[in-house]
Parts: structure tokens; C-alpha cells; sequence
């Protein structure tokens, strides 16, 4: 698993560490059914609390993007196909879009210019 | 060239002293000889036989090492002819060294069971072999190898400023898991049997011995984890990632993904000898790490890769 953290990132660390999951699913690196690395292997490799794992790794299951299974360890739901990961993160650009002061069309704009 | 030539006259050399030396000291041996030893000679062997024996001992594996020579591709790599030359000159000296200690031993005594083979002989020839074999080997390599050429690309991350990148990957073989946990129980059943029976230990210690080791090297080999981050690469080893095989970046030459099969290295767990080793925990796709000195370490692993190009862009980012 390719996880990547953005060093400039001002948000708090679990959601950075749960960006990084879903991108890393969504780039195709895990297919639905596929177990994840414990979370304190990820934890070692990011240099980082193995909780701050575990709460991300939490809210992804809350978003039905992994699932928990006793003595399985964590895998990826199976419901968890392309186009929910996009919409995901279409959410997550949404609101950061919005925070930064931008509206819904201007993003569309912006999706339009793109090469 | 030198390979065949130097091969060759060493093989004579190391021949000749094989045979010149017991048939000159003929008279003054025992017959039959003492050959091996506990604490007092246990075992003995005509003197014909002795020499037949000690011979082929050596001219079997010079055989093999110049049918390498001959026609081998192993001595295109620094590696390959490091411990081409190493073993020639450790396995000459070695055979020499036994011979001449046998000998020595033996000399001037009346019947085999006299014969005294004194400790520091055994240590000095295995030091002295060990030690020829380690500097022939260091002369022999010659020059590191060339870079290999680039038959694929490798595959490389872009990196970009401020963004951290690592890779995780972990693998288990429910096989050889499960090979392990019935080692592991065969060990505290024979434990158990040999302790509640009194039987005497040399029954059942060996036994034991033999399933700890199954079971400790199955649990090594069962679970393997690999980290890249900044800091190198790290492959834990085991379920607890312990112990860890750190390679530091700087040592890395460049990585690639390729598929390899058990069939190919020999078998399953950590194969192969120290610079050129495979950890072959099911086949398939592996991740394939060349050192900067000729080496190159295999681990079979999902999504290697990913692995790979992040390996090639910390490395690239170095050096940029």
C-alpha cells in the first residue's frame, strides 16, 4: 500500500492518514476483499501513533469503505467500487473548495479547463 | 582464460600433494589408519581406501567447479566469481589440510586406535581454508559488474516537494503457517512424551531439536513484512517484523518488479547464499532489489510494483 502525506497539510493527522488510504484503494492497489496492512506496520512507516492509524482506519469503516473482521484483520468492503471512492473524494474537494471560498460551478469550471 | 588455466593447475597441485604425501609416508602409518575422531579415534579405513576417498573428496567438487568455468554463466557476475574462486582455493587448502592432519596423527603409531588428532590442528585448518577462500575470493572478483542493461524500464515515482511517500506491504503463506503450527505442537508433544515417560534425552532431544528448528525458522519465514520510506528499505521477518533486514538506500542500484517461482530458487523461505538471496513465500510476483555492488535481494510480495517505483524515486531524489 502507497500511502502518500502532503507535509504542508493543515488537517488534523487521522484525516490526512484516511485520504491517503482511500487513495491508495482507489488507485487500484486494493482490490474489494483485499486485507490491509495492520495498522501498526502503516503506523511504523509514516513515523506516526499507531491510534492515529486506527482512528483513521475507523471513520474509512464508518464511511463503508473497509470492513472489520474478528481475526481477519481489515480489509476492503466489497461495496467499495470506483465510483464511490470518486464521489468521496469529489466530497472532500467540495468542502475544501468551499472552505477556500469557492462555489460548486467554479469548481465545475476548473474540471472543464483541465487538460 | 585464467579461470581454466589457474583452475586446472591447482587441481594438479592439490592433487599431486594428495598422492605424493600419504605414499611417501607409507612405511611409517598404521595400517589400517585412524579417520575420524570423537574424543579418541572411532574410526578407521585402509590405507587404499583412505586415499581413494580423500581424493575424490576433492576431485568431485573441482570437477564442478571447472565444468562451471567451462561452460557456467555464473562467473559473468562479481559474485559469482567471488565465490568461484573462494571455494577453489578453500576447498584445496581444506582437503590438503585434512589430509596432512589425518597424517599427522597417524604418523609413527603402532595400530589406529593410538592415533591422537590434536584440537588446534582442526581449528587451524578450518581457519586456513576460511581464510584462503575469503582472500581468493576477494582477488578474484574482479571488476563490479556493469550496470545492467535497461532490457525494461523501471518503473519510477514521481516525487513531488513537501509530500511524504511510504510503502507497507505484508505477506503470509497459510501453508507454511500451518507447517509451523504442527512443528510447534510436534515439539511440546515430544517434549512432553520424553519427559513423562523418562526417556533418556538422546532419544528425544535430537527430535526436538529438529522440530524447534522447523518451527522457529517456519515462523520467520511464514510472515515477511516490507517497509520503504525515507530511511531505506526495512523487511521484517515473522509476525512481529522481527527480526528486520534493513537495506539503506544509498546501497540500492534501482528496483523492479518481476515474477519469479519457487521452481527457480529452490524451494520456498530465504534461499540462496548472502548477495544474492530470494524470500519465496508463494510464487508470483516479486519485488526485485539490485545493490549497487552486484547483488541482488528477491521478496515475493503483493503490489511490488508500487514498492519499486517508490524505491527508484527516493533514489532518484537523492541523487538529484
Amino acid at each position: 500500500m502507497l500511502l502518500t502525506l502532503d507535509l504542508n497539510d493543515a488537517r488534523p493527522l487521522h484525516e490526512q492518514v484516511a485520504g491517503a488510504i482511500r487513495r491508495a484503494i482507489g488507485d487500484g492497489s486494493y482490490a474489494p476483499g483485499d486485507r490491509l496492512p495492520p495498522a501498526r506496520d502503516l503506523a511504523d512507516a509514516l513515523g506516526i501513533n499507531a491510534n492515529t492509524v486506527l482512528r483513521a482506519l475507523r471513520e474509512l469503516r464508518d464511511e463503508g469503505l473497509l470492513e472489520f473482521r474478528r481475526g481477519r484483520g481489515v480489509s476492503v468492503a466489497r461495496q467499495a467500487e470506483g465510483r464511490a471512492l470518486i464521489v468521496q473524494r469529489m466530497r472532500e474537494l467540495l468542502e475544501e473548495a468551499e472552505r477556500r471560498g469557492y462555489r460548486r460551478e467554479d469548481l465545475i469550471e476548473i474540471l472543464k479547463e483541465l487538460p | 582464460m585464467t579461470y581454466r588455466l589457474t583452475g586446472a593447475a591447482w587441481g594438479l597441485i592439490v592433487t599431486a600433494v594428495l598422492v605424493t604425501v600419504p605414499l611417501s609416508l607409507r612405511d611409517r602409518l598404521p595400517e589400517p589408519l585412524a579417520t575420524h575422531w570423537s574424543d579418541r579415534p572411532d574410526n578407521s579405513a585402509p590405507f587404499t581406501a583412505h586415499l581413494v576417498i580423500t581424493l575424490l573428496l576433492w576431485l568431485l567438487p573441482w570437477a564442478l567447479l571447472m565444468g562451471i568455468a567451462l561452460r557456467g554463466r555464473a562467473l559473468e557476475r562479481r559474485l559469482g566469481r567471488g565465490y568461484w574462486w573462494g571455494f577453489l582455493f578453500a576447498w584445496g587448502l581444506f582437503s590438503i589440510g585434512v589430509e596432512v592432519s589425518t597424517l599427522y596423527a597417524n604418523l609413527d603409531r603402532a595400530s589406529w586406535q593410538e592415533a591422537e588428532l590434536p584440537g588446534w590442528t582442526v581449528l587451524a585448518v578450518l581457519g586456513a581454508s576460511a581464510a584462503a577462500g575469503v582472500i581468493a575470493g576477494a582477488l578474484g572478483r574482479g571488476e563490479p559488474d556493469q550496470a545492467p542493461p535497461a532490457r525494461e524500464r523501471a518503473p519510477r515515482l514521481r516525487l513531488r516537494p513537501g509530500q511524504r511517500s511510504v510503502w507497507v506491504s505484508r505477506l503470509g503463506n497459510p501453508w507454511l503457517l500451518a507447517l509451523t503450527a504442527i512443528s510447534a505442537v510436534a515439539l511440546v508433544v515430544t517434549i512432553a512424551v520424553g519427559l513423562v515417560l523418562g526417556l533418556p534425552a538422546n532419544v528425544w532431544a535430537s527430535m526436538a531439536f529438529a522440530f524447534l528448528i522447523a518451527a522457529v525458522s517456519g515462523a520467520m519465514t511464514g510472515t515477511i513484512s516490507v517497509r520503504v520510506t525515507e530511511d531505506g528499505v526495512a523487511v521484517g521477518f515473522g509476525p512481529f517484523g522481527w527480526p528486520v533486514r534493513r537495506i539503506r538506500l544509498s546501497a540500492i542500484d534501482r528496483a523492479w518488479s518481476e515474477p519469479r517461482y519457487p521452481s527457480q530458487v529452490g524451494g520456498w523461505g530465504l534461499r540462496g547464499v548472502p548477495g544474492s538471496a530470494t524470500l519465496m513465500l508463494r510464487g508470483g510476483d516479486c519485488l526485485v532489489i539490485r545493490y549497487k555492488s552486484g547483488g541482488q535481494f528477491v521478496i515475493s510480495i503483493d503490489d511490488a510494483e508500487r514498492g519499486a517505483s517508490l524505491i527508484n524515486g527516493l533514489i532518484e531524489e537523492r541523487v538529484a
